[in-house]
């Protein structure tokens, strides 16, 4: 199965894309061969729980599931299978939240936080990873992602390489047809935020490309 | 930092002001159509563009953008560093602005509010404007966003 | 020749377009937008170098008509709704920059037929500078 880890839909402040739009688009993709079976909108800054994106998700064969990107001391986290709890715990709006809370809180709430686009500089993981606190936590961090600019992949790769980190895959679209240009492939089927932190945790997962994807 | 911990006066959120009208000069649409490449005739030439069957030299699509700079706009007490940048800008389009056209323009804040990117903790404030025609009528919207360092 | 609403589809690449932006463009271009406001980290490359800038920038506004130029330009006979753009990184110049669009979406809408776009200003490594989303209405058939 092929999940877009990381996607922005117009409930974050700086995108400029519908769900809808996003589900028409991997319909002109599926066209072309590409496979893209799921997609996480990660709003920033906040878990995005008035959207029922469920009827678009059925009409258009794609699973929509929920997430977050949240702004801490040291750099942008995913955060998977966010509850109730963990929303409690902290202020998601916060741009400088405790990384090492965050992901502590996370794991014991059932859902898991990892380091968004590492390599993105001035503001990636990768600036901090040796000079921060603890962050033995860490063990998945967004390998792959679409809004990467030149050379910020290559050092999330090396960081990946250098620590023995899994590596998810995300497009980080803020536009149409930016959805699904990078996925993760789970050998699992995943049907809701809680699969897709179990099949985290099981490790078994890749980042891909879209290209990576075609079967014509 | 959170959005809520922002320091600046909320009570001008979605006040409207009045921007002063701008009138469309013939000349000012020929010269930014020459400094921006243009070929069509329309926006350069009168002749040409009442041959098209427009009733006057027509403004480029995203013209109105270029009078917000003109606005006094009032200080909203930001208390965040320096820089702006802008950092976005929404234009839609109701009908076509010609030259000879007299613009009247009213400006409101929209939004503030604080995120982090490659520069560090950033706060972006939007405002938002509406332009009226000498008709009355809605000529256009423009959304424009600016980026401070905090 | 004109551009029908019936030509084109979801997937359908907009054809680029180059530009080369010169010094003298951006200086025009801000005598009618600043009306004679001075020397600018637009105009001036030592003024940006000390505001931190690797030098001289295209102004926001005037990406913005860039691009309101090319969608208009491609729309032959139509009109250009909307156009939202974020400015994501400076645009230096003078530089080649190329335009790029892909249609998104079409949809008939209060009798308008609607063709959504992205699009992108990208410089020569395709680098994506300045990315927009358009509403273009084109003409149907007659």
């Amino acid at each position: 199965m092929y999940v877009d880890m990381h996607c922005h839909s117009v409930s974050s402040d700086d995108s400029r894309a519908t769900v809808e739009q996003y589900l028409k688009w991997i319909q002109v993709l599926r066209k072309r061969g590409q496979q893209v079976d799921a997609i996480v909108l990660t709003e920033h800054r906040k878990f995005d729980a008035e959207h029922d994106y469920s009827a678009l998700s059925s009409q258009y064969g794609v699973v929509v599931l929920k997430g977050s990107e949240l702004d801490t001391r040291y750099g942008h986290f995913l955060v998977y299978g966010a509850n109730q709890r963990l929303q409690r715990s902290f202020d998601f709006t916060d741009t400088k939240l405790d990384s090492v809370a965050l992901m502590q809180e996370a794991k014991e709430c059932g859902a898991i936080a990892i380091p968004a686009h590492p390599g993105r500089f001035g503001i990636g993981f990768c600036e901090y990873v040796d000079k921060g606190p603890d962050f033995s936590d860490v063990g998945i961090v967004e390998l792959l992602n679409g809004g990467s600019r030149r050379g910020e992949n290559e050092r999330a790769e090396e960081l990946v390489g250098k620590k023995s980190f899994l590596g998810t895959g995300g497009s980080d679209a803020h536009f149409v047809s930016a959805i699904g240009t990078c996925l993760t492939e789970f050998p699992q089927n995943i049907r809701n935020e809680q699969e897709l932190v179990e099949a985290l945790l099981a490790k078994e997962f890749r980042a891909v490309r879209l290209e990576e994807t075609n079967h014509h | 930092m959170t959005t809520q911990e922002l320091e600046f006066d909320r009570s001008q959120l979605g006040v409207e002001y009045d921007a002063g009208s701008f009138p469309v000069k013939a000349e000012s649409i020929i010269k930014c159509c020459r400094a921006l490449g243009e070929s069509n005739p329309i926006y350069l030439d009168e002749k040409a563009a009442r041959a098209a069957g427009h009733p006057g030299l027509v403004a480029p699509p995203a013209f109105c953008g270029i009078f917000v700079r003109g606005f006094g706009r009032p200080d909203i007490k930001l208390k965040a560093g320096g820089g702006g940048m802008h950092a976005g800008e929404v234009i839609e389009n109701h009908v076509p602005v010609y030259a000879g056209d007299v613009l009247s323009a009213k400006t409101s804040l929209k939004d503030v509010y604080a995120k982090t990117g490659r520069t560090g903790t950033m706060v972006f404030v939007v405002w938002e404007t509406s332009f009226t025609n000498q008709r009355g009528q809605k000529v256009a919207d423009v959304q424009e966003s600016f980026m401070r360092r905090a | 020749m004109t551009r029908y609403y019936d030509q084109v589809d979801m997937g359908d690449e907009l054809a680029s377009v180059e530009k080369e932006v010169s010094d003298q463009m951006v200086l025009d271009f801000c005598d009618v937008w600043s009306s004679g406001g001075g020397a600018s980290r637009f105009t001036d490359h030592e003024i940006a170098k000390k505001e931190g800038l690797p030098g001289a920038i295209v102004p926001g506004i005037m990406s913005m008509n860039y691009m309101a130029q090319f969608l208009a330009g491609w729309a032959d006979g139509g009109q250009l709704k909307k156009l939202d753009v974020v400015f994501r990184q400076p645009v230096q110049h003078p530089q080649t920059i190329s335009f790029v669009g892909v249609i998104t979406d079409k949809n008939q809408v209060a009798g308008e037929n609607q063709v959504e776009c992205d699009v992108y200003i990208q410089n020569a490594y395709g680098d994506r500078l300045v990315g927009g989303k358009a509403t273009v209405v084109l003409p149907g058939r007659k």
